[in-house]
């Protein structure tokens, strides 16, 4: 144990004078996380505005401006703009003022009273999907809406035998639009059980580059063979395997460091809830111990620093990836949220999330640090196992 | 009586179809120099990658001060100082440092440590210069730090392979003084070198290995004594040295003949009496004599002797 702390103290005090490894274990991370939090930072506070020209002036169309799409201005999440032409209208979207237009034409009321076919044109300002989107949304809604009260309204008249005035019609449709709907969905934020954006990207690039720092004991081995002092080590009184340990030591202390610089600092610097510290600890080693197990086993199949660096980069990023540390696995397709099981990565940013949340405890990150344990020490000891042929006499 | 230090027995390596060892035994007492002279490929660093554990042995056995030496006889390699033939040292770290890592994986530690490190920078002239980073260092002294690290925790057994390769003159020669000192102070030294020169100033034994055996071993003087009576005459030629070489071999009385580069190695049984139809044959080979000179049998001339080559030319 003596000998394997005195490699790992020598291989740390090899780092700190190696800036690459600080540059990958603590300044990458923490700029990535950064600049990722302040591009993608305000992407879940949605505003959009709207132009309006209202050409018809009727009883449904004031529906429609006032009481559908009013209702999203009430909301603070749209600006509506009324236009006095369907050109102004149209200019407004091509200029950028508004992400997109409604344009109710003259006849709009009275085709719906008579049971005839109408339209609204929804015109969408180029790079503003989501904004014409949810404006297509609702005017399909109030269509849908105005269709389902004719069929309704017609099957009544048929059933009592009366004809329906439009005046009949129009009031009814109004009283429809206008009235709350029967369910409603409510949005508890508190509830969700998952990491703000900020706190999301410090993790997952906390996570991702753990990958980087975690294989640089175990590749340096390569280094030192490479420059004959692991045969100069050898040849002293050492066990290969305390060399190994040493090496495994090593880099789990180096990432520990960095995995707690970056927690501290993105706490500090991009106001990242982590969670409870107990529980960021108890994940933090999980993540430390899954990265050197993984990298263990991968350097173990190669013979080179340069040919073990490069996979292990390319299994760190395909890992990050489909672990979701470049966009959280609620916002992916549902298979990818199935896929991150299989990783690390999709484990730790899991395990925070569950931290957070009504009700939520340490207790409940303790199956994802379980997880990241057995990927650990399941890796591990293989990829040991392996690598001594890496400092096993021939 | 000086006791046993070391003792390598019939050690024997195979690398695939290559048999780079076969067979080598030798012994090396306190205070004694022992010197494996031969070319490159010889087998002299896997004899001393075995004896120091860094390879596994097919065959043989090695013994320091009567215990076994193994991969994983740990304790027991302690009193073993390696100094391998290219360097090894850490770049990033200061001579200090270095010394400081190697001798606490030895087992020094607190004052002692430090008495030592100061000794060994002193020994190997880089006191001035031990708070430096060794990527900053000459490559000589690259090189005397190298050999420093061997010798940090006053092992009973020294390794040194080709510790001189690539180092120039004068550091070359600073080495060499050291080494010496180190002999005469009781350490057992077991020195590999293709360096004729090196051999036979520094060591009291020496084995001649080429093709992973040893053709012969003894003192210079008894190594030079194989060659018996013989002497040998080198010829400086113009023209086809090698078919001169061929040629003059052929001559009665010429027990080997070598070519290097423009000059011709020939040991002969009696020197006046072959040097005329030897100078004949080479001028009738096509090859045209420069100059003759006829020199004292050296180790140079046993390796000829031994193996039928020059010790350079087999390099």
């Amino acid at each position: 144990m003596r000998i394997a702390i005195l490699v790992a103290i020598k291989d740390l005090r090899q780092r700190l004078r190696d800036r690459s490894a600080i540059l990958v274990s603590v300044v990458a991370p923490l700029g990535l996380a950064f600049i990722f939090s302040q591009v993608l930072g305000g992407a879940t506070d949605f505003h959009a505005t709207y132009v309006v020209a209202d050409m018809d002036g009727g009883e449904l169309a004031t529906v429609l401006r006032r009481d559908v799409i009013g209702s999203l201005e009430e909301a603070g999440v749209v600006t509506v703009i009324d236009a006095p032409t369907e050109a102004a209208a149209r200019d407004a979207v091509e200029q950028g003022k508004a992400g997109a237009a409604f344009l109710i034409p003259v006849g709009f009321t009275a085709a719906i009273q008579a049971g005839q076919p109408t339209s609204v044109d929804v015109v969408g300002a180029r790079n503003a999907g989501l904004a014409t989107e949810i404006a297509r949304s609702l005017a399909q809604r109030f269509s849908d809406g105005v269709v389902g009260i004719q069929l309704a309204v017609a099957t009544v008249a048929d059933l009592r035998g009366t004809a329906t005035t439009p005046s009949d019609i129009a009031r009814i449709a109004a009283a429809a639009a206008a009235a709350p709907a029967a369910v409603a969905l409510v949005d508890r934020e508190a509830d969700l059980r998952q990491l703000s954006l900020p706190s999301h990207f410090a993790a997952s690039m906390a996570v991702l580059f753990l990958f980087f720092s975690a294989q640089i004991g175990m590749v340096s081995l390569f280094e030192e063979r490479r420059q004959g002092t692991l045969a100069r080590i050898l040849a002293g009184p050492v066990r290969p395997t305390t060399v190994l340990f040493g090496k495994t030591l090593g880099g789990f202390v180096l990432a520990v460091i960095s995995m707690t610089i970056l927690v501290v600092a993105t706490t500090i610097l991009l106001k990242a809830d982590w969670g409870p510290p107990v529980g960021v600890a108890a994940m933090v080693l999980g993540a430390v111990i899954a990265a050197l197990g993984i990298t263990t086993l991968v350097t173990s199949f190669f013979h080179t620093a340069e040919a073990a660096g490069a996979a292990n980069s390319a299994v760190a990023i395909t890992l990050g990836i489909l672990g979701g540390t470049f966009a959280p696995t609620n916002q992916a397709p549902e298979v990818l949220a199935v896929v991150s099981l299989f990783t690390p990565h999709g484990w730790f940013m899991r395990g925070l999330g569950d931290m957070h949340g009504a009700g939520a405890s340490v207790a409940d990150a303790l199956p994802s640090v379980g997880v990241l344990l057995l990927i650990g020490l399941v890796t591990g000891a293989v990829g040991f196992a392996r690598a001594r042929r890496l400092v096993t006499p021939r | 009586m000086p006791g046993v230090v070391l003792s390598a027995r019939d050690l024997s390596k195979r690398f695939g179809a290559i048999e780079a060892v076969r067979g080598v035994s030798f012994e090396i007492s306190e205070g004694e120099t022992y010197g494996l002279l031969g070319p490159n490929g010889a087998g002299k660093t896997t004899t001393i990658s075995m004896v120091c554990g860094l390879l596994a042995r097919d065959g043989g056995e090695v013994t320091l001060d009567g215990a076994p030496i193994d991969p994983g006889a740990v304790a027991a390699k302690a009193g073993i100082g390696y100094v391998p033939q290219e360097l090894a040292i850490y770049p990033d770290l200061t001579g200090r440092e270095n010394l400081a890592f190697f001798g606490r994986l030895y087992g020094l530690g607190g004052a002692q440590l430090k008495s030592r490190v100061g000794e060994v920078l002193e020994l190997i002239g880089l006191t001035e210069r031990g708070n430096d980073r060794t990527d900053r260092y000459s490559g000589g002294m690259q090189r005397r730090l190298n050999i420093g690290i061997g010798l940090l925790h006053q092992p009973r057994l020294l390794l040194l392979d080709e510790p001189t390769v690539g180092v120039d003159p004068q550091s070359r020669n600073a080495i060499l003084e050291s080494i010496a000192a180190l002999g005469r102070q009781g350490m057992a030294i077991l020195y590999t070198t293709h360096y004729m020169e090196e051999a036979e100033r520094l060591c009291d034994r020496i084995g001649i290995i080429d093709g992973g055996q040893i053709r012969a071993e003894g003192t210079q003087k008894e190594l030079v004594a194989l060659i018996g009576q013989r002497d040998e005459v080198r010829l400086s030629v113009s023209g086809n040295a090698v078919a001169a070489a061929h040629a003059a071999g052929k001559v009665p009385g010429v027990v080997s003949a070598a070519a290097r580069g423009d000059e011709l190695e020939i040991l002969v049984d009696n020197a006046s009496r072959a040097l005329p139809r030897l100078l004949d044959t080479v001028e009738t080979s096509g090859a045209h004599v420069r100059s003759v000179e006829l020199i004292q049998p050296d180790l140079e001339a046993v390796f000829l002797h031994l193996t039928g080559r020059a010790l350079r030319d087999a390099e």
